[in-house]
């Protein structure tokens, strides 16, 4: 039987990274939701948020700052892919595959773009509070750790206050539950697919900015997390953020606990499998599909 | 009219001839390149490339090699056996070169061998050895046995602390998986315990399951195999678990280095080519070498990592000596040729090719370095 501590640690482990699966998720949920349209260019995002804040970070603006601007910029980017790309395709009716194709086509060119921008040689930013870890009971627990978690939970937070109490997030789920009823109350619903890119293209830099002092980020890391993510989201329900929230958490916990079960080779075999055993009891996912 | 214009087409055609004869007197040695510019090995083999234009430009610049001048002809392979065996066709029947000196991409060399073989061009390689031995015959190889950058992390181990117990953390690339092996096969001759062996995905996000595994069955230090930002991560992750074990490095890019020393600081180690702590070495054959190559490596590309550019060096270096020795271009003769350098001091160690011996470096020439303010620091 091993140390309560180390499966303890192990489970701490799993919850920052979850956290961070949970946040891309809830990014393909907002778009989704806001007009059926599954963004490959979710992983994109995550990537630009680090990789904007480590290019600030350097040409010496101080970190908070850094994080903050990276994440306006990718906002702002989501903004320009949308107008560029998806409203062209979706104002001639172009079935969703082609827009979805599309979507993946961007993330194509930005991961191409970066690596001729900054290299393809690993990056980093320090951790925010560079302090030795909390320990509690042989647990430690690092200031990042606490910095993801708490960010998670404080943008879930205003997320359900903007979808439920704003007069935009409430016309962003009437888009949502019905586009076409939703345009003959004069929510004006272009411009809100307009604002479901931004805002997930937001998260994903938000999850990117809070997850590279914990490793590194390089011009091809977006894809894995936009794996993560998805799945993440279909454990969740798909088109429920709040469910796409504990999917992340279900899927990274699934990949600590495989570590110390089956060894990290399987690590992905084993957690999605216990996912897919749960999809076959549940094909709706934790919360149920929005839809 | 028509007289006139033939006699013109004719004379054209004789100054065309006068032209191609000395055109064809000034022969090329051309050196075919098989190199993994996209794809996994980018990193390394666009190194590898770079540092063959710097030696190719070093030798033309003093008249070439027996009157003849090098012509780099460089294919990507994709990092991909199936588009290595295309590129290396191509080289041999179209571009129908002398010799090739190719990247790292062992699986695109092995593929390939046999064509190269029957054509009977020899082959310089930056990986390992082809598996047959036929093929062995036309091969060598300048990469450092594997063997040596685990031994050398052992030594430090063993002669330095009182460390007896390491996890192993490595990914799952075929380099990667021979040097974890040795790694498990040596440990005892060295004193030392391997209780955890974990393997890790070159993007996954987080290794903090394999290192507090390691951790949780009492290994001090993480003797972490393969390239890239992992290195960063594990240093990132071993910092937030508060744990006051090493990361001993493989051999890889400073650009990993420097942040991850950053982040860890003297927990931090790893294994270092010569070129690489290039200031910090004695006087001598070696820093001398290195010295002819690293002022044209940084007068192209600055600061970068001269590691495996310096290699590439080395390979055209032992090319023309072997050209020089026999005196010929042709492919057998200069096969001969390089299997009796020997003691030939290059900037990634001293190379002892026989007949018997096709891997070049025969002597550890690694080193244990630490980050120090951004700068190497030999251990």
């Amino acid at each position: 039987m091993p140390d309560p501590a180390y499966l303890v640690q192990i489970l701490v482990n799993g919850l920052g990274v979850g956290c961070i699966y949970g946040l891309i998720g809830i990014g393909f949920c907002v778009i989704y939701n806001a007009s059926g349209i599954v963004n490959f260019a979710q992983g994109a995002f995550v990537m630009l948020g680090g990789m904007a804040a480590h290019v600030l970070y350097t040409w010496g603006l101080p970190l908070p700052v850094a994080g903050v601007l990276a994440v306006l910029m990718v906002a702002a980017l989501g903004v320009v892919i949308e107008r560029l790309v998806v409203r062209p395709l979706w104002d001639r009716n172009a079935t969703l595959f082609v827009i979805i194709l599309a979507t993946l086509a961007v993330q194509i060119v930005i991961e191409r773009a970066t690596l001729i921008l900054v290299g393809d040689q690993p990056k980093s930013l320090p951790v925010f509070t560079d302090l030795p870890p909390i320990r509690i009971a042989g647990v430690a627990v690092g200031y990042q750790f606490l910095w993801i978690v708490g960010t998670s939970l404080v943008l879930i937070v205003l997320l359900v206050l903007f979808f439920q109490r704003t007069l935009v997030g409430r016309a962003m789920r009437a888009c949502s539950i019905n586009r076409e009823a939703a345009a003959l109350q004069g929510i004006p619903v272009s411009r809100m697919l307009a604002l479901a890119f931004a805002l997930s293209a937001g998260l994903g830099a938000i999850a990117g900015v809070l997850l590279t002092p914990t490793q590194f980020t390089a011009f091809n890391v977006g894809t894995p997390f936009a794996i993560s993510g998805f799945i993440a989201a279909i454990v969740g329900g798909f088109g429920r953020p709040f469910g796409a929230f504990l999917g992340g958490i279900a899927l990274g916990l699934a990949q600590a606990i495989a570590v110390v079960a089956f060894g990290s080779g399987l690590k992905n075999v084993a957690a999605l499998s216990v996912l897919l055993v749960f999809l076959f009891f549940r094909p709706s996912g934790i919360l149920g599909t929005a839809k | 009219m028509n007289q006139s214009r033939s006699l013109s087409a004719a004379g054209v055609l004789g100054a065309a001839l006068l032209f191609a004869v000395p055109a064809q007197a000034q022969q090329v040695y051309k050196i075919g390149v098989a190199a993994g510019l996209t794809g996994y090995a980018a990193a390394v083999d666009r190194a590898w490339r770079d540092g063959l234009e710097v030696a190719v430009d070093y030798v033309n610049g003093k008249g070439g090699v027996l009157g003849r001048k090098l012509q780099l002809v460089v294919e990507d392979n994709k990092s991909e056996p199936q588009e290595a065996v295309t590129v290396y066709r191509k080289m041999i029947s179209s571009d129908k070169v002398d010799i090739f000196i190719s990247g790292c991409v062992s699986a695109g060399n092995f593929a390939a061998a046999p064509l190269v073989v029957r054509a009977g061009i020899p082959m310089v390689l930056c990986s390992i050895l082809p598996p047959q031995p036929e093929q062995v015959k036309w091969a060598f190889s300048f990469l450092a046995p594997p063997r040596f950058e685990v031994e050398k992390r052992y030594e430090y181990l063993k002669a330095n602390t009182q460390i007896r117990k390491v996890g192993v953390l490595h990914d799952p690339s075929p380099y990667a998986n021979l040097q974890k092996g040795i790694a498990e096969k040596i440990a005892p001759d060295f004193g030392i315990e391997v209780p955890v062996v974990e393997q890790y995905k070159q993007d996954d996000a987080d290794f903090s399951p394999q290192i507090s595994k390691m951790n949780a069955a009492g290994a001090k230090a993480v003797i972490k195999i393969g390239l890239g930002g992992s290195t960063l991560t594990t240093a990132k992750n071993i910092k937030q678990l508060g744990l006051d074990m090493l990361l001993l490095g493989s051999i890889d890019d400073l650009a990993v280095f420097k942040p991850t020393g950053e982040t860890l600081g003297a927990q931090f180690m790893f294994v270092a080519a010569p070129a690489q702590v290039y200031e910090a070495l004695p006087d001598g054959a070696l820093k001398a070498e290195i010295g002819r190559f690293l002022p044209l490596w940084r007068a192209k590309h600055g600061e970068r990592d001269p590691f495996w550019g310096g290699k590439a060096w080395d390979a055209v270096m032992v090319t023309m000596a072997a050209i020089e020795k026999a005196n010929s271009v042709e492919g057998a003769k200069v096969r001969d040729a390089i299997e009796t350098i020997s003691g030939f001091q290059g900037t990634g160690g001293v190379y002892n090719f026989s007949p018997t011996v096709h891997q070049g470096i025969t002597t550890n020439p690694f080193f244990m370095a630490t980050m120090v303010g951004g700068k190497v620091q030999v251990k």
